[in-house]
């Protein structure tokens, strides 16, 4: 038997490594474990209660939860009837699920648990009565639905054993009937720029991506991984199912979202990949920690923590370390970097990651300074997450690395970064038109501006719509700016203006809890966000943060003016992606009163931004800003 | 810093409910453990049989004493009392022949009798009151020793203790008295150790916490004293009877008098109530104190050549310790077990100050 598709690869680990430990999900401070066989088993048995209740080739089942084992079985499992598993975000507003069930034919949906399957039933009611089937995970608050097609896990998977037993041969036609071109998942891009487009991947890309990740030094076999990104990115099948699968990780679900942190720790993942603002936002927690940390302990914490990053950084430049570094860091692991990695869980970890999109240097190098050996992948929807990583000893700030073993990259002639592999996929689902513009002969165009270096190496620059230029013809990207900023414990989000203008301006989010404490901690009144930001102390606090930023970059690019926020930027405003990349378009537009007042010498300026809250409703936010000169 | 906790997790209640949650915290123990077995060959044994050995039988005493006023929050000024019980039933047995490990569980038993016989009647109060009644307990032993030639042979007499052997083996060698010892020592603390994983142990502290409140919650709080006395006066018991056996090698009633509970009491205060580390720290700064505070003063007094007269040798050091209880108890009211606890906390949440939820 070729192991071929996800599902044969399951059924091998099931036979040959059937003990080993294949999922963790925490459930009340107990993890709940899995071995391969009772992950094959359950999923065979849900794939025969989808068979039975007739879900077959072109159907597709929208996945709508966070991180749940049974939700990552059930995408397995659909994948086996050749249907497609469409996982979507767990704050997915009813008009985004519309137009899932509006692009592909939607049967069933497997639900985390109430609120998602409120969400679905509104849905139906909402279109066409599709979902028709829908099966919750979670049956806390179930007892009263009487809505038709509604299932608990349990019954659902009882269902599935019944035909097992029915019928022997069913088993192994399960576990054969995909095949490699089949489709795996059906994804979604970010959307940064418009209307999310489906992306679907095969069997076959699923296993070339990881296999190429493998062969580039992604992972190892057997790593020990945390399931905390969301479901509907690619990066989380990719390694939670994909490679998870194919080179036999373990998957540990953490309890809630919350709780990733604690659960981490209790995991000390031996891989681990997040995006910059994640790495970010444990960098804050880092230096807020120490920050109130008594001054013996921020001594000890800066003597070591400031040479190791400064011997980082002449590292990163090609000067070796010297035995002083290597003492310093020996003491230092000991004494800060170890607790500290500690806390967090990443004592174990040999493959950290980030990527996404760029990240600040500060960051990056703080990390590596801390002894995580932080590289930076890159990759996207349409190659399955895998196209380029740095290896272990080829770690440069500028380039995401090589590309992998197997990916080919060149560079057109726009300056757009193309690329040609088994993991990319086959076309945007029923969309010709947007299919013809990224493929082309079989290469992808990723819409990201870059070179390859003499030896190879790969630099991305930004998007490639996103690199901009200033009046005087000064090139540069928003995000690179934004990056360096967002390093400020103080500031969650910013959006820097400048395309077309003499300067650079930018408007910021701050991050309300580090800024809270920090008003605590200095006794400034205040009683909302809204209110938090606009304050003269939050204001200096911030100018120091520009000030920082403006002495690393060029010149031209310095940063004028700015305003701070009365809001932080939501992805249920469409202001940001729900992985919390910046929708550019729409900030600009929807504060571009704001964007007016920072070009035209005004001193403040009076906006009324539009907020949707959870329920869906709408309101408005009113506010007179001042404008701050750095 | 030597703390780390990244890794730890549990795959079910039972795995949840270990006794040494914190790798640090096994690795200590077992550490502790081996320099435990290994000090035969590491101390001289003047040291190990003169300061070691009953140190680590106070211990096992102060431990007893720990169960009943730290654990279930009863006060108890009759613990020598209830030691000198075990100590004389289990000397007349051994002495009667019967093997010593038989000897040591009647004396035990006898402590438990005893001990939980007085309780019956002394739990009808509480608080200062029960101290007092414990009190009384203590002088009515007092006076049963002095007054019982069957017992104690006399006012001024002594008991000699038979040789001590053990499962028919007989231990006279210095190593051996002290491995009875620690292995005793050793018995009682794992015993306590897993007090607060068992429903007994919760029930004490229920207790301990309001005995009315407890009984709200349906414990019953006369039936959990009583248990604690009973189980108490057993450790006692076997300690008073070990002490004898490979210490003093004979029972006299001043071994056993009043200051000796006040003694083991202010070992179980300054070590810190419901503390198992603060008790073998309580009775080390008390037994063994004395002794180092006297080297050093006179050590001292002769380096600057102070001429000190003996009787201001005697004296200096005497409150010297007193001071340095006191300034214990005034870092920390909750003992040296607490202090341990506080050093432990800091470096367990190193390099950090306060830990975000």
């Amino acid at each position: 038997m070729t192991h071929d598709t996800l599902p044969r690869l399951l059924a091998r680990n099931a036979e040959q490594y059937s003990q080993d430990i294949a999922l963790r999900e925490k459930d009340r401070g107990i993890w709940n474990e899995m071995t391969w066989t009772d992950y094959a088993n359950t999923a065979i048995a849900c794939a025969a209660a989808f068979d039975v209740l007739g879900v077959g080739k072109e159907d597709a089942v929208i996945i709508l939860g966070d991180n749940r084992v049974r939700l990552y079985i059930a995408m397995v499992a659909t994948s086996m009837l050749r249907a497609y598993a469409m996982p979507a975000y767990p704050g997915a507003t009813l008009a985004e699920l519309q137009h899932f069930v509006g692009e592909a034919h939607v049967v069933a949906a497997v639900a985390e648990d109430q609120e998602q399957v409120d969400k679905l039933l509104d849905l139906r009611q909402a279109g066409n009565g599709s979902p028709a089937m829908i099966v919750y995970d979670d049956a806390r608050g179930m007892n009263d639905y009487t809505a038709s097609g509604l299932r608990s896990w349990d019954d659902f998977i009882a269902l599935g054993q019944k035909a097992l037993a029915d019928d022997p041969a069913l088993r192994d036609r399960l576990i054969n009937a995909a095949n490699p071109k089949d489709p795996a998942v059906f994804m979604h891009s970010s959307g940064t720029t418009g209307k999310p487009k489906g992306i679907v991947l095969s069997h076959a890309n699923m296993i070339a991506g990881a296999n190429n990740a493998h062969a580039g030094g992604a992972f190892d076999t057997g790593e020990e991984v945390v399931a905390y990104l969301p479901m509907a990115w690619v990066g989380d099948y990719a390694l939670s199912v994909g490679a998870a699968i194919a080179h036999r990780f373990t998957i540990s679900v953490p309890e809630r979202q919350e709780t990733v942190q604690r659960d981490m720790r209790e995991i000390a993942p031996t891989f681990y990949l997040a995006a910059p603002r994640t790495w970010d936002n444990m960098l804050t927690l880092i230096q807020v920690g120490i920050e109130n940390s008594t001054p013996l302990k921020k001594w000890i914490y800066h003597f070591f923590m400031d040479r190791s990053v400064e011997a980082e950084k002449r590292k990163l430049k090609g000067v070796p370390p010297g035995p002083l570094d290597r003492l310093g860091r020996m003491i230092g692991e000991w004494l800060v970097f170890g607790p500290i990695k500690d806390q967090f869980g990443l004592t174990r970890l040999k493959n950290a990651f980030t990527g996404g999109e760029a990240i600040g240097e500060d960051t990056f190098v703080f990390y590596r300074g801390l002894g995580i050996a932080l590289r930076q992948f890159y990759g996207q929807t349409e190659t399955n997450a895998f196209t380029a990583v740095q290896t272990a000893d080829e770690v440069q700030l500028h380039t995401v690395g090589r590309p992998l073993p197997g990916v080919e990259a060149r560079i057109a002639d726009d300056g757009e970064i193309l690329l040609r592999a088994d993991n990319v996929f086959a076309g945007y689902y029923n969309n010709p038109d947007a299919t013809a513009e990224a493929l082309e002969d079989g290469w992808l165009r990723s819409g990201d501006a870059g070179y390859l270096e003499d030896d190879g190496h790969l630099v991305v620059l930004g998007r490639l719509s996103e690199v901009v230029y200033t009046k005087d013809g000064e090139r540069y990207v928003p995000n690179y700016v934004e990056n360096r900023l967002k390093f400020s414990p103080y500031i969650k989000d910013a959006a820097v203006i400048g395309a077309g203008r003499d300067q650079l301006t930018a408007m910021v989010c701050i991050d309300f809890e580090s800024v809270g404490h920090w008003a605590e901690v200095k006794g400034v009144p205040y009683t909302s966000y809204a209110d938090l930001s606009q304050r003269d102390e939050v204001a200096d606090l911030l100018k120091q943060a520009y000030e920082r930023v403006n002495n690393v970059l060029p010149e031209a690019l310095r940063l004028h003016r700015f305003v701070s926020l009365p809001k932080e930027f939501d992805p249920d405003d469409g202001e940001i992606t729900r992985t919390r990349k910046l929708r550019r378009k729409v900030v600009e537009e929807r504060y571009s009163p704001v964007i007016e007042a920072l070009y035209d010498g005004a001193s403040e300026v009076h906006i009324k931004a539009e907020v949707t809250y959870e329920t869906g409703e709408t309101g408005f936010v009113e506010r007179t800003l001042p404008i701050r000169e750095v | 810093m030597f703390y780390r906790l990244s890794g730890v997790r549990h795959s079910s209640y039972v795995s949840d409910r270990r006794m040494f949650q914190v790798p640090a915290d096994r690795n200590a123990v077992i550490i502790l453990l081996m320099i435990g077995l290994a000090a035969p060959f590491l101390i001289p044994s003047l040291y190990l049989n003169s300061y070691v050995l009953p140190w680590l039988i106070w211990t096992a005493a102060v431990l007893g004493l720990n169960l009943v006023t730290g654990w279930a929050g009863q006060l108890h000024l009759g613990y020598a009392a209830v030691m000198a019980v075990g100590a004389y039933s289990a000397v007349h047995a051994a002495r009667f022949g019967i093997p010593w490990e038989f000897a040591l569980l009647i004396g035990g038993l006898s402590s438990s009798v005893i001990g939980s016989l007085f309780a019956f009647t002394a739990l009808r109060v509480k608080g200062l009151y029960l101290a007092l009644t414990t009190l009384a307990m203590q002088f009515v032993m007092d006076w049963v020793l002095t007054h019982s030639p069957t017992i104690t042979g006399g006012s001024h007499a002594s008991l000699q203790s038979p040789p001590f052997a053990l499962l028919g083996q007989e231990i006279t060698s210095d190593a051996g008295l002290y491995y009875v010892a620690l292995g005793w020592c050793i018995l009682v603390t794992i015993f306590m150790l897993n007090l607060k994983r068992t429903g007994l142990g919760r029930a004490w502290v229920a207790v301990r916490e309001k005995d009315f409140a407890a009984a709200i919650l349906g414990v019953n709080s006369f039936y959990y004293k009583l248990v604690a006395f009973a189980a108490s006066s057993f450790i006692a018991g076997v300690t008073g009877a070990i002490l004898v056996a490979t210490f003093y090698f004979l029972a006299a009633p001043e071994q056993f008098a009043v200051n000796v509970s006040i003694q083991v009491l202010a070992m179980v205060i300054i070590g810190g109530l419901g503390s198992i580390i603060g008790s073998y720290m309580g009775a080390a700064l008390i037994l063994l104190m004395p002794g180092v505070v006297n080297q050093v003063f006179s050590a001292f007094a002769g380096l600057i050549g102070l001429e000190l007269s003996i009787e201001t040798l005697a004296h200096i050091p005497n409150a010297a310790y007193g001071a340095l209880i006191v300034i214990f108890l005034m870092v920390e009211p909750l003992g040296l077990g607490k202090l341990y606890a506080n050093i432990r906390d800091y470096l367990m949440i190193w390099p950090f100050d306060q830990l975000k939820k």
